[in-house]
């Protein structure tokens, strides 16, 4: 029993060759969501401006998705690092991800010329390009950790 | 829909609700005075010239974009060298609230004191604006106007926008 539970807790059967990446997967993505989210909790205005720059939401919700979507990504990062409910904060880092590709595909048909606002607001500026391919990268990532969470789920 | 999935999709919702709340509640203040500023720029009760005689009078972004069409008043910037660099109201004048003493008497020599001027900063929780704005009112600025959403909400507006992102 104890040997299920901590082989739960770190992603795989103690028995299974593929005990250690997907820990170690799940661990790294929601480190990187973690800091994400916590160095942009404290500076609503700085964020609601680099969403306000894709030019897609209306004012308030540019304030709005400031608000929320730090926290979403903290959250999210907590819980895949403490491995506990993996596939629900997986599965939202999945659709989170997927709405910010869609909002860099759009800012490239567009045009637009601004900072994606991944992460430090005001840092160095980071093209939808770089941003769109680090978004697949993260995304990829993410897929692989849901498929193996599920198939351990099942076994 | 099988058990598994139900239950994925209520974890979801659960994890999506609980950060919209810590979102929410986290910066309740701010997002209560950007709501109310939305309200302010639509009210056609402040009309520019009913500011009180010494403090500046907070403005919306109706009536800021009706000046700056008139070109009836001087915009200034309130942020740092740096912020203004990278994006700032096309024609605004940048004056960090910082620098406001040692850069005075030049600003003087470029703006009447006969002439309104629109300070601004970063949005709601950005006090500069309202700093600067009490420094021009004491070097004797007979009209001056706070614009509370500040650069991120006239960019965010569409409007005319100079510097870095564009």
């Amino acid at each position: 029993m104890a040997r299920r539970r901590l082989s739960d807790r770190w992603g795989g059967r103690v028995t299974d060759r593929w005990k250690y990446p997907p820990a170690l997967l799940r661990l790294a993505l929601g480190g990187v969501f973690l800091y994400a989210g916590a160095v942009k909790i404290g500076d609503l205005s700085g964020f609601a401006g680099d969403i306000a720059a894709y030019r897609l939401l209306p004012h308030f919700g540019n304030y709005l998705a400031a608000a929320v979507i730090p926290w979403l990504e903290a959250l999210c990062g907590v819980l895949l690092i403490t491995g506990w409910r993996v596939r629900g904060a997986a599965s939202l880092i999945m659709a989170l991800t997927l709405v910010f590709m869609a909002a860099l595909a759009s800012v490239l048909v567009r045009g637009l010329d601004i900072d994606c606002g991944c992460f430090r607001h005001g840092g160095a500026k980071t093209s939808a390009w770089t941003a769109l391919g680090r978004d697949s990268l993260l995304l990829a990532a993410t897929i692989v950790l849901l498929r193996k969470t599920t198939n351990q789920q099942k076994t | 829909m099988n058990l598994p999935d139900r239950r994925l999709i209520i974890e979801m919702a659960c994890i999506f609700l609980m950060a919209v709340v810590l979102g929410i509640t986290w910066n309740q203040r701010l997002l209560y005075t950007v709501w109310q500023g939305g309200a302010i720029s639509a009210a056609p009760a402040q009309v520019p010239g009913t500011a009180p005689a010494d403090t500046p009078l907070p403005l919306g972004l109706l009536q800021v974009k009706e000046l700056y069409d008139r070109r009836e008043a001087v915009f200034v910037d309130a942020r740092d060298g740096a912020a203004f660099a990278a994006g700032h109201m096309k024609g605004a004048l940048s004056l960090p609230v910082g620098e406001a003493q040692g850069e005075g008497a030049r600003f003087r020599e470029r703006v009447p004191l006969s002439m309104p001027v629109v300070v601004y900063c970063n949005g709601y929780d950005c006090h500069d604006s309202m700093e600067l704005g009490m420094i021009l009112r004491s070097w004797g600025y007979g009209t001056v106007y706070v614009f509370e959403g500040g650069y991120p909400e006239w960019r965010d507006a569409g409007y005319q926008t100079a510097g870095g992102v564009e």
